[in-house]
C-alpha cells in the first residue's frame, strides 16, 4: 500500500486506474478545473438569463398601456418563448456543435471554451426561465396585491416581494441544475473543450485502456457532485431561518 | 356635506355572464365611516377591489377628487398610495419582518428617509399594540396580530381613505375583538374608512353610513340608526332579521 502511486507494471483494472490517474494527474486536474469553471460560470450566468426571461414571461400587459409599449412587450415575450422552446427541445450536444461552428463560419474567432460557456449559459437560461416562472407562480397572489394596494409598481413588487420568495422556493431546483450542468459539460468534448471527458478519452487512447480511464473520471464526477450536494443541503438548511424572535423590550410599555 | 374623496359612477362589473356589480353610484366624503354589508356574493368585496383598481370594472368610472382614475399604471400607483387597503387574508410580506413590512412602501413609494419611515412604523405599530413584535415574521404571529400589523402598515402611508375588505372574516372569534377595537380607535381619529364586514354590531355602532348590497345593487344606503331599526327595503329587512335572530 505504501507504493500505491508507484505502480510500474499495472496488472488489473484497479492498478491501471491508479497508474493512469498518477501518470496523467496533470491532465485530469486540468480537466477537473475546466469542467468546474465552465459549470460554475455557465450556471451563474444562466441563472441570470433565466431570471430575466422568467420575469419577462410573467410580465402583464395591461390594456391601458400605450400601443407601442404593448406591441414591444408582446414582441419581447414572443422572442423569449421561442428561445426557451428551441433550447429545451434540442440536445445540448447539438446546440454546442451548431453554436461553435456557426459562429466560426460567420467569421468570428471563438475559442472552444468560450463557446462551451455560451452553450451552457443559453441552455441553463432556458431551463431556469421555466423554473423561475414556476417559482413566481407559486407565490400567493395576495402578496402582490398587498404591495400593489400601497402603490408599489409591478416591477418593484417583483423585485422586493415576489422574487425573494420565489428564489427561496427554487433553491433545490437551482442546485439540481448546477449538478446537471457539472455533468453535462462532458458533451462539450465534441467541440474540443479540454474538460474531464476529453481528458479521459485522450488518456484512454494512449494505452487502449478506455474502461479504466473513464472509471477515473466517473470517480471524479461522483466526488464533485456528492460534495456539492452536501454543500447545497447545508445552505438550504441555513436559509430556512430562525424559528424564534426577540421581543423589542424598549416598546413593551404599550399605552 | 364635506368634500367628496372617491366617487363611484355607474359602475358595472361582469365575470363572464355573471353580473357582479350593477349600476353602482356612490360618493365617499371626507370623514365618513361607511360599512358595506350584505350576504356573500352580493358584490361587496368586488366593489371594494374595483375602488382600489385590483379589479377592472366592465363600465363606469371611479373618480378621485373629481378626476377620473385612468388605466395607466403610473396613475394607478399614485392613486393607490393615497387609498389604503386592508385585506381579509392580511397579505403581509412573508419575506420580511413586521418592521420591514411597515417600512418597505414608505421607503420605496413615498421615498421617505430611513429615520422617518422608522418613526412612522413605530408610531403606528404602537397604536395597534404591535410595537414589541417588530422583529417577528408574519408566520410567527396570530391572525389578529397579523391583521393589526397590516392595519399599521397601511396607516404608515398616511392614506386619505382606508378600505377594509372583510378584515375579521378570517379570524378566530376571540381575535375579532382586538381588530375591531383597533378599528374603533381609528374611527374616532377622523380617518375616512370604507369597511366591508359581516360584523353587524360594529356596523351599527361605528359607521356613519351603512350600505346594504344585494345581487350586485346598492339596495339601501342610510345612516345606521335608520337602516338597522327601520329598513326601507324588504331584502334589507330579511337579511337583518336573519342576523338578529342568529
Amino acid at each position: 500500500m505504501l507504493n500505491i502511486f508507484a505502480i510500474e507494471n499495472p496488472e488489473n483494472s484497479m492498478e491501471w486506474m491508479i497508474f493512469l490517474a498518477n501518470k496523467y494527474a496533470g491532465m485530469f486536474w486540468k480537466g477537473t478545473g475546466l469542467t468546474l469553471f465552465i459549470a460554475v460560470l455557465g450556471t451563474l450566468l444562466g441563472f441570470l438569463v433565466g431570471y430575466v426571461i422568467g420575469m419577462i414571461q410573467d410580465a402583464q400587459i395591461s390594456p391601458g398601456d400605450h400601443v407601442i409599449r404593448r406591441l414591444l412587450l408582446k414582441l419581447i415575450k414572443f422572442a423569449a418563448a421561442v428561445y426557451v422552446e428551441i433550447f429545451r427541445d434540442t440536445p445540448m450536444i447539438v446546440q454546442a456543435m451548431i453554436i461553435y461552428f456557426g459562429i466560426r463560419q460567420a467569421g468570428v474567432e471563438i475559442t472552444p471554451v468560450s463557446a462551451g460557456i455560451l452553450v451552457t449559459v443559453l441552455n441553463t437560461g432556458a431551463y431556469m426561465a421555466e423554473t423561475v416562472r414556476a417559482g413566481i407562480g407559486s407565490i400567493d397572489q395576495g402578496q402582490r396585491e398587498g404591495a400593489w394596494a400601497m402603490g408599489m409598481s409591478p416591477m418593484k413588487t417583483m423585485v422586493y416581494i415576489v422574487l425573494p420568495q420565489a428564489f427561496k422556493n427554487i433553491i433545490p431546483e437551482m442546485a439540481n441544475t448546477f449538478l446537471t450542468n457539472l455533468k453535462m459539460t462532458s458533451v462539450l468534448n465534441v467541440i474540443a473543450v479540454q474538460e474531464l471527458f476529453m481528458a479521459a478519452k485522450t488518456v484512454g487512447g494512449n494505452y487502449y485502456k478506455y474502461f479504466e480511464s473513464y472509471l477515473v473520471i466517473a470517480v471524479i464526477y461522483f466526488v464533485l457532485c456528492f460534495a456539492f450536494n452536501k454543500v447545497f443541503n447545508f445552505l438550504e438548511k441555513r436559509m430556512s431561518g430562525k424559528s424564534d424572535y426577540a421581543l423589542a423590550a424598549e416598546y413593551m410599555d404599550n399605552d | 356635506m364635506s368634500e367628496t374623496i372617491i366617487s363611484v359612477q355607474n359602475l358595472n362589473k361582469t365575470f363572464g355572464d355573471h353580473e357582479v356589480l350593477r349600476k353602482i353610484d356612490m360618493d365617499i366624503h371626507v370623514g365618513e365611516i361607511i360599512c358595506i354589508v350584505g350576504s356573500s356574493g352580493s358584490g361587496k368585496s368586488t366593489l371594494l377591489r374595483c375602488m382600489n383598481r385590483l379589479e377592472h370594472q366592465t363600465s363606469g368610472k371611479i373618480m378621485f377628487y373629481g378626476k377620473e382614475v385612468r388605466d395607466v399604471q403610473r396613475e394607478i400607483n399614485e392613486y393607490r398610495s393615497r387609498v389604503g387597503m386592508v385585506f381579509q387574508s392580511f397579505n403581509l410580506f412573508h419575506n420580511m419582518t413586521v418592521l420591514e413590512n411597515c417600512m418597505l412602501c414608505t421607503r420605496k413609494v413615498l421615498h421617505l428617509v430611513k429615520e422617518e419611515a422608522f418613526d412612522r412604523a413605530i408610531t403606528h405599530l404602537k397604536a395597534v399594540g404591535m410595537a414589541p413584535y417588530i422583529n417577528a415574521r408574519p408566520s410567527q404571529l396570530s391572525g389578529g396580530q397579523k391583521q393589526r400589523v397590516a392595519i399599521a402598515r397601511s396607516l404608515c402611508m398616511n392614506p386619505e381613505v382606508l378600505l377594509f375588505d372583510e378584515p375579521t372574516s378570517a379570524l378566530d372569534p376571540e381575535m375579532v375583538g382586538e381588530v375591531l377595537n383597533v378599528m374603533k380607535k381609528l374611527a374616532v381619529t377622523g380617518l375616512t374608512m370604507v369597511i366591508v364586514t359581516h360584523e353587524m354590531a360594529f356596523a351599527r355602532d361605528v359607521s356613519t353610513r351603512t350600505i346594504f348590497m344585494d345581487g350586485g345593487y346598492v339596495a339601501e344606503d342610510a345612516p345606521p340608526s335608520q337602516l338597522f331599526t327601520n329598513p326601507k327595503n324588504s331584502r334589507t329587512r330579511e337579511f337583518l332579521s336573519r342576523y338578529l335572530a342568529g
